[in-house]
């Protein structure tokens, strides 16, 4: 069952959206999560959910993959939503009253915040989807290269990004190996209050990080066996290449932004 | 120069601070001590030892990962604890881990096996050519877009070697690799590295707690406490039956089953290091009685 988290989830496809450079889809996905905030009329949503939809045929991933990550957070989308029921009292009330008067104005509202969330998800888990993580890391060590006059650490990190995408798998591995060795020995993680749950996780929890600690010194030891010594003079196997197909998306991408602007102040 | 790997009175002291009631204090631990050895380029040493004795210290020293206490240790000439030479001398003499899933870093096997030669510089097509061949050479090509938490123990270590071999090293040195794989794993593993020995002249130090896995090396290496304690062809070493197991260790089954059947009289020769041998000489025992 934890197998089921999707973290930098690649579905390998051979597809347009598969091609493009990451750099272009990392900030591609940026703008397109800005510009999700900053719409507001029906015409400037409709767009977007086109737009959108496109991508998502292009991809040619099925759209189940986008929607487990939607199961993911579904609490939080269900929760925002209410939130957002009660606290706008906007427009003309339709049942109850006081506290929880609920009106139209804050239904469409919980509506939108909604609609919000699902799209970037949708967007988001499109990126990760699409992207092999060593072209998402390299790409997003690019896109930081400027910030490293300021001091950011761009190589370190796209080194951590990548390290910690390689090792999900085997720490998850790892922690179904201990849950199961606490289980044979009775310990008990589906029942009980929140309390009592939470306690049953230190003794998955202490032999986790115990062996993590372990895994990341060996590593590194095995990282400067391998004459690891930072960014500097560092080559890469894959050159990225920004293509014809990049500068054709790109222009997909203005005429975009154009269009929702050009919708937002007209309407 | 004939001499890859040049040893002598080498020592190594570990410091590690011990709490203790009345504060920390720092207490050494004598991993090595005095060690002196030669091996020569293009040759397969295994190198035994009980639990320790010294070894993995001997194989971080070769590496420069640890420099020595007291002595000298020369990789293919160049002094390790020489700061400057430092990249050189580990790219010179690679190293494979025991834990497969500790030493791979990147998502994709390509990739992993690239790491290697990006840190040193290597432009991308050398990078690539590079990539192929040692992906060839360890017979994993086909698995080149895989992701390595995929893949078995033994082949996750073929990665690990073909990352090393990439780099183009003189010489390899596997501490333990067979230790965490079934036998199908250890058996690919254990071939993949005598073909390197054979077919590019690769020198080998081969760290390992299987006897079985010695039989085949040109030369041995019994460390006990920091100290070399026996060192020979593996028939000269094993046909010393009592000092071996002096040292904590075992010997091959067919020895250990030739000390045996002298021990009871029968005249079979005491150096014993294969079934094959052991059939050969049972059959011969049989026609002479
Ligand atoms: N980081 C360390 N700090 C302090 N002492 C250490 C450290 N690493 C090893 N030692 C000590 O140095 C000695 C030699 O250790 P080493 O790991 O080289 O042995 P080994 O022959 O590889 O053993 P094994 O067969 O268990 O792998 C041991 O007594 C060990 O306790
Ligand atoms: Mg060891």
């Amino acid at each position: 069952m934890i197998r089921d988290i999707t973290i930098g989830q690649y579905y390998a496809a051979n597809s347009l959206i598969h091609r493009l450079d990451a750099r272009l889809k990392v900030v591609a996905v940026m703008i397109y999560i800005i510009s999700l905030f900053c719409i507001g009329s029906v015409a400037t949503y409709g767009v977007a959910i086109a737009a959108l939809a496109a991508v998502v045929v292009a991809s040619k991933v099925p759209l189940r993959f986008m929607l487990r990550g939607i199961q993911s957070i579904f609490v939080i989308i269900v929760l925002t939503g209410i939130i957002n029921v009660f606290t706008n009292k906007t427009g003309t009330p339709l049942w109850g009253q006081d506290w929880y008067l609920i009106t139209t104005g804050g239904l469409s509202m919980a509506g939108m915040i909604i609609l919000r969330l699902i799209m970037l998800i949708i967007a988001s888990s499109l990126l990760t989807l699409t992207t092999t993580p060593i072209q998402l890391t390299d790409g997003i060590e690019y896109l930081l290269k400027p910030f490293g006059k300021i001091g950011v650490p761009y190589h370190e990190i796209a080194m951590m990004m990548t390290i910690a995408l390689r090792f999900i798998p085997t720490l998850l591995d790892e922690t179904d190996k201990i849950m199961k060795a606490q289980q044979a020995r009775g310990a008990d993680f589906e029942t009980g209050n929140l309390v009592h749950r939470a306690k049953a996780l230190v003794p998955i929890l202490v032999p986790l990080f115990i062996s993590a600690f372990r895994r990341a010194e060996e590593l590194a030891t095995a990282m400067e066996a391998r004459c690891y010594r930072g960014g500097e003079h560092r080559t890469k196997l894959n050159r990225m290449a920004f293509g014809a197909i990049d500068y054709r998306a790109m222009a997909v991408c203005v005429a975009f932004l154009v269009v929702e602007v050009v919708l937002s102040v007209l309407l | 120069m004939s001499e890859m790997i040049r040893a002598e009175h080498l020592t190594y002291e570990y410091v590690r601070t011990v709490e203790e009631e009345k504060g920390s204090r720092s207490e050494t631990v004598l991993a090595l001590n005095d060690v002196t050895l030669t091996i020569p380029k293009g040759a397969f040493v295994a190198v035994l030892g009980h639990n320790g004795s010294g070894k993995s210290t001997f194989a971080k020293e070769i590496n420069a990962l640890l420099k020595p206490t007291k002595g000298v240790l020369w990789v293919d000439g160049m002094d390790t604890s020489d700061d400057e030479l430092l990249w050189e001398i580990r790219q010179s003499a690679g190293m494979v881990f025991q834990n497969p899933d500790n030493q791979i870093v990147a998502t994709v096997v390509e990739e992993d096996v690239a790491f290697g030669p990006e840190n040193l510089g290597v432009e991308p097509e050398e990078i690539r050519r590079r990539v192929d061949q040692a992906l060839e050479t360890v017979g994993m090509t086909a698995f080149r877009k895989d992701t390595p938490s995929k893949l078995s123990g033994g082949q996750k270590q073929r990665i690990a070697i073909a990352g090393v071999l990439a780099m183009e090293p003189e010489c390899i040195v596997l501490d333990e690799p067979t230790a965490m794989l079934d036998p199908m794993g250890r058996k690919d593993v254990i071939e993949t590295i005598h073909r390197l020995n054979k077919e590019k002249g690769i020198t080998i130090v081969l760290i390992t707690h299987y006897m079985e896995e010695t039989v085949d090396a040109d030369w041995m290496v019994i460390i006990d406490d920091g100290k070399v304690a026996m060192e020979g062809t593996p028939r000269e070493v094993f046909s010393q039956v009592e000092k071996v197991k002096g040292f904590g260790l075992d010997v091959p089954q067919a020895t250990e089953l030739a000390y045996r059947l002298r021990q009871m009289g029968l005249a079979v020769p005491k150096d014993i290091l294969t079934t094959e041998e052991m059939v050969g000489a049972l059959c011969q025992l049989q026609s002479t009685m």
